[in-house]
């Protein structure tokens, strides 16, 4: 990527930054949340992605990264860093063991049981009582001195996995992933242990899914088993698939475009469904490379003519 | 005993409509490596279409009997025209395009969905009875009503069966799931034998809707939980094999009602969620499946 795009994307994230710092109503630092958030998501399911499997668990590990936070926080008084951690930690360790069982099945297979884990978890929620079962958690607040900036925080963890989420995909570790989705007998057949890359290639999906629940938890202050259903993952691939899935910065951009619009959209009336379909529809069948390589190509078109003199 | 017989009864006619749902499914699947997402809202569009046109040609004088052939016709024909659309404006280009299709197929089913709840309200609607009565068998009951929508399920569960076994038609559906390149080379017209699997899918899809229609509160959303349910049964059993789908129907049919009988509906769907991982952890392409 030329160094000027690069600065443009930090003045970009810095401005992201400032406008969440002075971010005046309640509204719009709750806006500023979910979009950021919705964005860390979008960029974890991508992750997955990468080598070919749509892992709608990722709702699932955002619910334990949530709930493993918010029992810290309300249970165990523990300091907001601690249950942060927590919530991650458990998304992803949990996801290790789920990854190592079930990555022996892939494609639609993967993607039914990953289903299916979501759906369990979300039940199993709704049947024990300390977590308050159907009607959730409630009081899940960051510490007082936090919560001016609470915005803030969340906007600068989100652009620090995003980084991360990023760099990983450059990695060696992310062109084997690439590698995986195109022909992953081959990988096997230079010795790279297919299995065990898939299982940590979701170990760090659901790592980065697990903050954002935790961060989610702390902004909502209320989690309730239906805000993790398996929704989550489908409105995440929507975001996606807006986007365009060839570079992170599609993910971004479709999740912001999407729940800004939808925000927008709802003043109508109960239209939620309508709007998610028809925005999967129309960009898969309009907009194959998503927003991203529609603007891919217009840079392109942008250039062609001065490199012809 | 008594008990068995009722459960056993229970299970058969959810299983009659789990098997034409499924059936559908796994022949998109098959014919066109499709993981058809938006399969429930036909089905429930049948359901839906049922429950407004009988209510309706039965104010206009028609009596009942009639009313209710009419509207099946109706339906089955308007999930058709809805199928063909689908597929020559979208399914037909993402063909053996697992993530595009799914991706499209799920972001029909939001929207279709969405259309149904502003088309047809979200009130929950119910059909008058057809036939009344109820018939005992070995001890268990089970209304006429039910009975007989069972056998007619049967009936068109068997018949699929044996046109796909026995037919020319059916063998060019079975080639093409197979390999579709190797059916190509011997002159099977992959394109249509495609087009015609979609539709004989939608129609399945439509049959078991209008079949389920009078015997259950029909709401837009019934859709979703039926499409999940036979996912999980063509799981089991193997995406795109048909033994596979039917084995698999009446594996969900037996967990839901004996496991909604001593335990709870919500456990029940815990049991299909966990045994659907059991077996993929075995056999991680289904009981049926060769990959």
């Amino acid at each position: 990527m030329a160094s000027r795009s690069r600065a443009l994307l930090a003045a970009a994230g810095a401005c992201a930054v400032a406008g969440s710092f002075f971010s005046g109503s309640d509204f719009v630092s709750s806006l500023i949340i979910w979009v950021a958030l919705n964005v860390l998501m979008t960029a974890s399911f991508r992750f997955v992605l990468l080598m070919g499997e749509l892992n709608f668990a990722m709702a699932g590990f955002v619910g334990i990264g949530a709930y493993a936070a918010g029992i810290a926080t309300t249970l165990y008084d523990l300091p907001l860093a601690l249950a942060l951690l927590l919530g991650a930690a458990a998304a992803g360790l949990i996801s290790l063991v789920v990854g190592f069982i079930t990555l022996r099945a892939k494609g639609p297979y993967f993607m039914l049981i990953s289903f299916a884990f979501t759906e369990v978890l979300r039940l199993i929620y709704t049947r024990i009582d300390l977590i308050g079962g159907n009607s959730g958690m409630v009081g899940i607040f960051p510490p007082a001195y936090l919560a001016r900036y609470y915005p803030t925080l969340v906007v600068l963890l989100v652009l620090l996995f995003l980084f991360i989420l990023y760099r990983v995909e450059r990695s060696d570790f992310g062109k084997i992933l690439v590698a995986i989705r195109n022909n992953d007998q081959l990988v096997q057949t230079v010795g790279i242990n297919v299995h065990l890359t898939k299982v940590w290639c979701l170990g760090v999906a659901s790592f980065v899914a697990g903050v954002c629940g935790a961060l989610l938890a702390h902004g909502n202050n209320v989690i309730s088993p239906g805000d993790f259903s398996f929704l989550l993952a489908v409105y995440t691939l929507a975001y996606l698939k807006v986007g365009g899935e060839a570079h992170i910065l599609g993910a971004v951009a479709g999740a912001i475009v999407l729940t800004l619009l939808a925000q927008y959209a709802l003043g109508f009336g109960a239209y939620e469904h309508i709007f998610y379909g028809a925005a999967i529809v129309i960009s898969v069948i309009l907009l194959p490379q998503g927003l991203f390589g529609l603007g891919q190509r217009l840079a392109l078109a942008r250039r062609r003519p001065d490199s012809r003199d | 005993m008594d008990i068995y017989v009722q459960l056993l009864i229970n299970s058969l006619q959810i299983s009659a409509v789990y098997v034409l749902f499924s059936l559908g499914l796994t022949l998109i699947f098959g014919v066109m490596r499709i993981v058809n997402f938006a399969h429930g809202e036909f089905f429930a569009l049948a359901a839906l279409l049922l429950a407004v046109a009988v209510p309706w040609l039965v104010g206009i004088g028609a009596p009942l009997p009639v009313a209710f052939a009419l509207a099946f016709l109706g339906a089955l024909g308007a999930v058709l025209v809805l199928g063909k659309l689908l597929y020559e404006f979208a399914f037909r280009r993402f063909q053996r395009d697992m993530i595009g299709s799914f991706v499209l197929s799920v972001g029909l089913a939001l929207l279709l969905q969405g259309v149904f709840i502003e088309m047809f309200t979200g009130a929950a609607r119910k059909l008058p009875t057809l036939i009344e009565g109820t018939v005992r068998i070995l001890g268990g009951a089970i209304t006429v009503q039910r009975l007989i929508l069972c056998l007619i399920a049967l009936l068109v569960a068997v018949a699929m069966c044996w046109a796909i076994v026995s037919t020319r038609l059916g063998k060019a559906l079975r080639a093409v799931a197979e390999d579709h390149e190797a059916a190509m080379l011997q002159g099977v017209p992959y394109r249509r034998i495609a087009r015609i699997g979609f539709l004989i899918g939608t129609l399945l899809a439509a049959v078991a809707g209008a079949l389920l229609a009078p015997v259950v509160v029909i709401s837009p959303v019934i859709g979703s939980s039926y499409l999940i349910k036979g996912f999980i049964a063509v799981v089991i059993g193997g995406l795109g094999s048909i033994p596979g789908a039917i084995i698999g129907s009446i594996l969900i049919a037996v967990i839901e009602s004996v496991g909604g009988y001593y335990f709870d509906p919500s456990l029940a769907t815990i049991a299909m969620f966990v045994i659907v991982m059991l077996v993929l952890l075995i056999r991680p392409t289904g009981l049926m499946g060769n990959g």
